[in-house]
């Protein structure tokens, strides 16, 4: 399914940081989103999941928009994965928990995300710690990992890696080599390595 | 059993001889808090002076508008009581701690009042305003408690909550935690006040009931029905609180509208 964005506005307070953006993602295809910090980027993701309203356009996915697929279904398939990745109470696994009981994921196939975040050099004793004893990179990994398990038709990632060393970096970009991605990155030979198209912000 | 000694001006002003000797202290030790103990004494006479002398006509009147009438202005000053003492706002959230007390603690003292003690009439002041005054200062801390971690939860924890937003959550799927901590946390005092009573203090209500001549047991029995009345409001109230304040910081697309919170002041 494609993911279809339209003449979208991105406003913060009073200023304009996007007017008439069109974006478009086709399966098994990266677009990073490049540009200065503060160019809307991190809007511009949050905004197609959905979780900051848009000032104006219109996005589909097929050829539905959200308010027809339902907030909830339209997350699950079009997943954002935060740069700032929080602690939660308990552990990943009472997380996994959790995320498995929502109602718009039960019908969900989905892949093992601790055998995802493995390939990714993550131990598997991590998804037992508290949240508070994993480091960001730990953290960073669980987080993506849930949401890749999760087989949505769209992942919205930013800064997916920072917290990651190159041979991790590298096991993340070959996971996503064949998923439909909007990635936000600053690194340069990232965006070269990964995208198939570029939209520069700003 | 006998009435109330009576108290007349002669023996408050004995009991008010005692604050002069906490004035001294005050003095003699540099606390500097004369002027604070002056207030209060002075707020104290004069407050519950008042409220003596207001509740006089309202018990002889026999109008029951007139009794709800009191009833309705000790919810809406409880109201403002407990938002006062919550750290962040949001729109609406005096009419909803409003709304929220005059449910919760309406509903329990008509309940006590109509049904368990069912006294004639139902509205009868003697019991209605002493039993609402109880479980409106209760429920009132409770509400305030469970508001001020909800909203400091929604506000600072935004991360938490929309990393479950992100994946597909419902606002009430991903808003769970935070409600079940408000309530926990908006729960406690009661719950610790009613495993504590009994063994240090005698309660302030059956107190009074002693004093005024009321049989220990039955006056316990009082004490007992009002502390689960009281344990009821709080719940119902401190639920419906933070039920309210998720109603007004998520929007119906399952939105956390984090600009609809501020910091109190701002």
């Amino acid at each position: 399914m494609r993911l279809r964005a339209h003449g979208l506005v991105g406003r913060a307070g009073d200023r304009t940081l996007f007017d008439g953006l069109d974006l478009e993602v086709g399966e098994g295809e990266t677009v990073v989103v490049r540009g200065p910090s503060g160019c809307g980027k991190t809007l511009l993701l949050r905004a197609l999941a959905g979780l900051d309203p848009l000032a104006g356009g219109r996005v589909t996915l097929g050829d539905r928009t959200p308010e027809q697929l339902g907030m909830p279904s339209w997350r699950a398939e079009v997943t954002w994965v935060s740069q700032d990745v929080p602690g939660l109470p308990g552990t990943p696994r009472d997380f996994l928990g959790v995320v498995g009981r929502l109602a718009a994921r039960r019908a969900r196939t989905v892949d093992d995300p601790v055998a995802i975040a493995s390939s990714w050099g993550l131990a598997m004793t991590a998804w037992d710690q508290p949240w508070s004893r994993l480091s960001g990179g730990e953290r960073q990994r669980v987080h993506l990992a849930v949401a890749v398990a999760g087989r949505p038709a769209v992942l919205l990632l930013d800064e997916p890696t920072s917290a990651l060393d190159p041979e991790a970096t590298r096991a993340v970009e070959a996971t996503l080599a064949d998923r439909a991605c909007v990635w936000v990155t600053h690194d340069a030979d990232q965006a070269w390595r990964v995208a198939a198209h570029t939209v520069e912000l700003g | 059993m006998t009435g109330p000694v009576p108290i007349g001006p002669g023996q408050l002003a004995l009991g008010a001889s005692l604050l002069i000797a906490h004035g001294l202290l005050s003095l003699g030790l540099q606390l500097g808090l004369e002027r604070k103990l002056l207030i209060a004494g002075v707020r104290t006479v004069v407050q519950l002076l008042l409220m003596g002398w207001l509740l006089v006509p309202v018990f002889a009147s026999g109008s029951a508008a007139l009794v709800l009438g009191v009833c309705t202005v000790m919810i809406v000053l409880a109201a403002r009581e407990s938002v006062g003492r919550v750290s962040r706002r949001y729109r609406g959230i005096q009419v909803a701690a409003t709304v929220a007390l005059f449910v919760a603690g309406g509903s329990t003292a008509l309940l006590a009042s109509g049904v368990i003690l069912a006294v004639d009439p139902w509205w009868s002041p003697q019991y209605l305003i002493p039993m609402l005054g109880m479980i409106l200062g209760n429920a009132l801390t409770g509400i305030s408690l469970g508001l001020d971690r909800a909203l400091a939860e929604l506000d600072e924890g935004r991360g938490r909550v929309e990393a479950l937003l992100a994946l597909g959550a419902t606002r009430w799927e991903a808003s769970r935690p935070v409600a079940a901590e408000a309530l926990r946390t908006g729960l406690v005092p009661i719950l610790n006040a009613m495993s504590a009573v009994g063994l240090v203090t005698i309660p302030g209500m059956m107190t009074g009931q002693i004093l005024g001549g009321t049989e220990p047991s039955l006056a316990a029995r009082y004490q007992i029905l009002i502390l689960f009345l009281i344990a009821f409001a709080t719940a119902l109230g401190t639920g419906l609180s933070v039920l309210f304040a998720l109603l007004a910081v998520f929007d119906d697309q399952h939105r956390l509208r984090g600009e609809r919170i501020s910091t109190r002041g701002s």
